[in-house]
Order: structure tokens, then sequence, then C-alpha cells
């Protein structure tokens, strides 16, 4: 080999690494644009645009612009592996996010080991995302079923002590998780369970399950569907009369800024446990709001908020890192405190899981009204993660 | 015997009523595609697409301020022409094909993928609900049932016996059965066989968009509504007999019977695999359906 040759290929692969710190970090969103839970990635991604404009204009992360990459995965885990495959093979995205459907998450964290990359969800529910199911390359920056359920159930027993309550849930990996994480919360802080009916995600008519859970004649219903199986599981039950005396608490999902216009007066009492809400009262999340309604023309619900979070923790975690390298960031990651419209999150370690404030928020003049809070060492429950 | 009327009364009896205005709902969807089927022959994978326009059309109506049984006559009249447009635009340039089935099939599939995003640039992804224009409910016999839903039912019932008494007993339905029956004679006694073809289309499609607008207060609007039924509408086609209007009513109660009462003893997941089992048994026993086709009874 002649010397200048060795040269020519050491000058280029210089400038070869020059060019890639120049680059843009490009982030792969794989969520839903599509189907029952289009309403839910329409968030995802106001959320996303948002974080992304404002750190790009900020100078973007260590001198390189964001560049997100979309593809729809129309809550359907199958979709989701091709298309998260897709953006690892052929796009080269350094993270991926979006992942809206818990299977999915699940699935797309098997992905993203075998490519050794990092994901993370900013909305998926279930309990075992973190806990039975974690894996080293995924993290959740949102509040899962059980720090939910943690905070609402605690108001419950404030409000009505000793409550009857029949559950209903969608029948996949959240729904179930959902109902067994507040059923065990409620059980333990006095209420008691009448039965528990799962339906079919996407369900077209609810009225086929009145009969059994008229039968059981509850004082609480609670609920974990979400996007337009709300909308139609509450006006069913209001069309046939089973909203009166009953009280119906859900998932943090299960009515947000995006369906509570469609369904109306139905969902005027509701109850849930969420970790943020457009109403919480700090400059922080004012600025947000403003910042948010101006963009998008619309209030930011929590699938919103938790994935403009998302952006900065990442861009901390690289600037910890100072690389994109999977390893490096993972271990940013870790115990990684940082700054979200709703107050300051940390990622802990053991788990993956964001531990963050919880608040109960209920449906008032069509309106949340915030009217509990469970501090975040409270709500979070142990470390059940077996890998790491 | 106490307990067996007690339990027909307050589970069995319901879920057949809930059940029956389901199968409305579906036999209205499948109205319009067994005529589009069993006249023209094309398989009309795009017909949930037009079942959404109609309740889209109907919420953009209501929103000025239109009343729902005004919306009931302009939206299947507003849906006329496009369903007359798109036969003679689209599906009449493939129409003649070797591959007929095949080519319809795909090109319709295509316009259901482009309309569902076009609701969705319009109307966003979002759920909407149409405000449900008889409130109430009645009691028959201790069954707990909303008036709207009875008003289904009936309403229902009188689409469905119009469609009859335009096709079995008009001028009009005579030619378009006798235009499925053989083309070339229908042609040869002057009968404008194009505008036969399109016009059973844009009946069929309108006959869609009616089932929007009824169906729309119970199911709410969204861009991808139009995939919840057509997979039960075809599956009512296919096991009452192409073509055939009696078929679409008898399969399309059959079937969400099966569905409601077979839900109460299992999983309700099971109750889309017990219907599709009961349509592949249908294509292995008898492949005509139920009954015959339009013009061939």
């Amino acid at each position: 080999m002649k010397k200048t040759t060795l040269l020519t290929v050491l000058l280029s692969a210089t400038m070869l690494t020059a060019a890639n710190a120049a680059d843009p970090i490009k982030i792969g969103v794989v969520t839903p644009l599509s189907g029952t839970y289009a309403g839910i990635g329409q968030q995802v991604r106001w959320g996303l645009d948002l974080a992304t404009k404002e750190v790009n204009a900020a100078g973007g992360i260590m001198g390189r612009q964001i560049e997100l990459i979309y593809e729809d995965e129309e809550a359907n885990p199958s979709v989701a592996v091709q298309k998260a495959d897709k953006l690892f093979q052929v796009n080269k995205v350094d993270f991926l996010t979006g992942t809206v459907n818990s299977a999915s998450t699940v699935a797309v964290g098997q992905v993203a080991e075998r490519a050794n990359k990092l994901i993370a969800t900013t909305v998926s529910f279930a309990d075992d995302i973190t806990g039975a199911k974690c894996s080293p390359n995924v993290f959740r920056v949102n509040a899962r079923a059980g720090q939910q359920s943690a905070a609402l159930a605690a108001w419950l027993a404030k409000d009505k002590p000793k409550a009857k309550v029949f559950f209903l849930g969608p029948d996949y990996l959240m729904g179930r998780s959902t109902v067994a994480a507040f059923k065990d919360a409620a059980e333990k802080s006095g209420a008691s369970s009448l039965g528990e009916v799962f339906a079919p995600l996407d369900s077209k008519d609810y009225t086929q399950y009145f009969g059994q859970m008229r039968a059981a004649r509850p004082q609480v219903l609670y609920t974990s569907v979400a996007g337009n199986d709300t909308v139609r599981l509450f006006s069913q039950m209001q069309e046939f009369g089973l909203m009166k005396d009953l009280l119906v608490l859900g998932a943090s999902g299960t009515v947000t800024a995006q369906n509570l216009p469609a369904i109306g007066k139905a969902a005027e009492g509701f109850a849930t446990g969420v970790g943020y809400s457009d109403e919480i009262d700090t400059p922080e999340n004012k600025k947000f709001v403003e910042a948010f309604k101006a963009a998008n023309k619309a209030a930011p619900d929590l699938y919103g908020a938790d994935s403009y979070g998302l952006i900065y923790a990442y861009k901390a975690a690289v600037e910890k890192a100072q690389s994109t390298d999977t390893d490096k960031v993972r271990k940013a990651l870790e115990d990684l405190k940082w700054q979200t419209p709703q107050g300051e999150k940390t990622l802990r370690a053991g788990d993956h899981q964001a531990v963050q404030t919880m608040y109960v928020v209920r449906v008032t003049g069509g309106k949340f009204m915030t009217v509990g809070q469970v501090s975040g060492a409270d709500a979070i429950g142990p470390d059940t993660c077996p890998r790491f | 015997m106490s307990a067996a009327i007690e339990y027909f009364q307050y589970v069995l009896a319901p879920q057949m009523l809930i059940g029956l205005v389901l199968g409305v709902a579906v036999i209205l969807v499948a109205l319009g595609l067994t005529i589009i089927f069993g006249l023209l022959d094309v398989i009309n994978m795009s017909h949930g697409e037009f079942y959404a326009l109609g309740a889209f059309i109907a919420l953009a109506l209501a929103s000025i301020g239109l009343p729902f049984w005004l919306l009931l006559i302009l939206v299947p009249l507003a849906m006329l022409p496009v369903g007359y447009i798109v036969e003679r635009g689209l599906i009449q340039r493939v129409f003649h094909s070797g591959e007929r089935h095949v080519t319809t099939l795909l090109l319709t599939f295509g316009l259901g993928l482009v309309m569902e995003d076009a609701f969705r640039l319009v109307f966003g992804p979002n759920p909407h609900k149409p405000e449900t224009p008889i409130s109430g409910a009645i009691d028959i016999l201790g069954v707990f049932l909303p008036l709207y839903r009875l008003f289904l039912i009936v309403g229902g019932a009188v689409v469905v016996t119009l469609v009859a008494l335009v096709v079995y007993r008009t001028r009009l339905g005579a030619m378009v059965r006798a235009a499925a029956f053989d083309k070339h004679m229908a042609a040869s006694l002057g009968v404008p066989v194009q505008h036969v073809y399109a016009g059973a289309f844009a009946f069929g499609v309108a006959l869609a968009g009616l089932a929007g607008v009824l169906l729309a207060p119970i199911y709410t609007v969204f861009p991808t509504m139009g995939r919840d039924f057509i997979l039960m509408a075809f599956t009512v086609v296919i096991v009452g007999g192409m073509g055939s209007i009696a078929g679409v009513v008898v399969a399309g109660v059959l079937l969400t019977q099966v569905q409601a009462i077979s839900s109460l003893y299992i999983s309700p997941v099971w109750s889309d695999p017990i219907v599709f089992g009961i349509m592949v048994i249908m294509l292995m026993v008898r492949p005509q359906g139920l009954f015959g086709r339009l013009g061939h009874g």
C-alpha cells in the first residue's frame, strides 16, 4: 500500500467523522396515524414536533439538528415491528419512540435489542413493560398503570369508602394490566370487586356487556378503554341509562382532550389518575400549553406532554454521554433527572420507569379539574424488573 | 319454569334485541353492496368508505344547522351523483378486462384508501359524536331499549321494503334485473345498459350513505369507520346469496343473532371467527348462498 493511498484513506475517514458530527440525529417515530388510536398518535406527533422545533432552534443536540422520521403503526404490533425494523435498518435512526399499543412497545423493544438501539415509549400503560417484560433497551417516560392506580385508589377511598367496583377493559395487554393494577390498588384501600369483562379493541357495540354490568349493580365502574372506544362506550352507556348514580373511573388515556369533545355530557364526573393535566398551575406548564396551542390549535393532553418531555430527556442524555452510542446513552438515561412541563421527572435505573408526581383529575363542567395529588415516591411502587 | 322466563326476560331477550339493532346496521350497509355485486358483478371494497362519506356529509350539514330528518333525504341524494361519476369515471374503465373481479377489487380498495386519507385530512383523526335525534328510552316487557335504536329497527325495515319494491315492482327495477340477467338481450330491447349500471352503482352507494346517516349517532364518525362493517357486510352478502335482497335480510339477522347469543356464553372475541366460520361452511356447502342472484331467481 502506497503512503499516498494510506493518507487519502485516513483523510477521507476523518472527513467522514467530521461530516457525521454535523449530520442530523435521526429519531424514528412509530406511532398510530390511522385507526382507533389515531388521535393519540396525533398528540404524540404534536408533542415531538414542538420539542424538536425548540431544540433545533436553540442549536440542536451537541450542534446537531434532530430529524424525526414518522411511520404509521396502525396500533398493530405486527405492523409496528416491520416499521421499526425498517427505521433501524434502512433509515439508520439513532433512537426510536412513538409506540402507543403496549403490545407494540414490547414487540418493538425486542426489535431494538436485536438492532442494539434504544427505544422509549411516551404512551403505553402496561406495567409489564418496565416490570416482568422489561428490557435494557426500553425506557418509559410516562406514568404506568400502577402509578395511575395508586393515585386514583387513594382518592376513591376518600370520596367513596368501601366502594363496589365493576371493571371493563379492552382485551389486550394494556387492558388486562390496567384492570389488574387498579383492582389491586382499590382492594388494598377497602373497595370490593364485583366482576370484570374484557371487550375486543375497537368494539362497535358495548351494549352486549350491559346485561352483566347491570346485574352486578356496581357503584363504581373502572374502565381502561381509550380513543374512539371510549366515545362509543360512554355514549352507549348514557343511551341505556347506565350513567345514573354510577361513578366512572378510568385509566389516564380513557378520556383526554382529544376525545372529550366527542363524548360530551357523558364524561361528566369521570375521574382518573394521571401524570399530566393542562390544568397544572406552574409557569413551565403555562408556557408549554401556550406554545402547544399556538402550534396545533389544540390543548396538549398527557400524550402530547410526555412526548414533548422525551425529546428533552434524550437531549440531556446525549449531552451527558457526549455521544449517541447506545451503551453510553443508556447509562446517561439511567437515573437521569430532567425538567418537563409537569415538573421534574427521574428515570429509575432499576427498571427504566419514570418517577413523577401523580394527579387525580375529574371532568367538571366539560373540563378536567385537579382534585388530588400523590407524590412520585408514593405512587411508583417497587422495582420488579428481573433482567438488569 | 319461572327461572327460565326470568332468564329470557333479563338476559336473552335484551341480548337478542341489541343483536337485532346491529343486524339492521349490517343489513343497511350490505344492501347497497349486494345490489352492486349482484348486478355489476363488481366487488366494491370501498363500500365502507362510502358509508363513512355519508356520515361525514351528514356531520358537515348538521353543523350548519340542518335537521336530522332532512339529512335522511339529502345525503343519499348527494351521494347519487358521486356514485354515478365513480362508476362512469373509474369502474367502467376496468369493467371489460378479463380479470374483472381482480381489477375492480383492487381499484375500489385503492379508492377506499384514498377516501379514508381524505377524511383524515379534512376532519382530523378524532371521532365526532352527532347528537342522537331521538332521546329517551322505552320498556318493552321489562327490556330496556333506547328510542333511537327502536327507530333504527323500524326505519331499517322501511328502507329494506322500499328497496325491494323498487327492484321487484317497478319498471326501473325490471330494467335493472334484465340488464343483470342478460345485458346483450336487454341492450337490444332498448335498455340503456351503461346508464343502468352507473345508476345501480349510484343507488348502492346512496344506500351506503343512508346507512352512514342512520348509524352515525350510535357508532360515532371517524375516518376509519368504514372498516368496521365491511367484513361483516361482505359475509352477509356471501351467506345470503350475491345480489339477493331477501338473502341479505335473512343472513344479516341470522349472523348477528349468532354473534349476540354466542357472546353470552363464550368470550366475545370468538364472535368474528364463528361468523366467518359459517361463511366458509356456506361457501363449501352452498356456494350460491341461501338465495340465488338478482335476475337469476
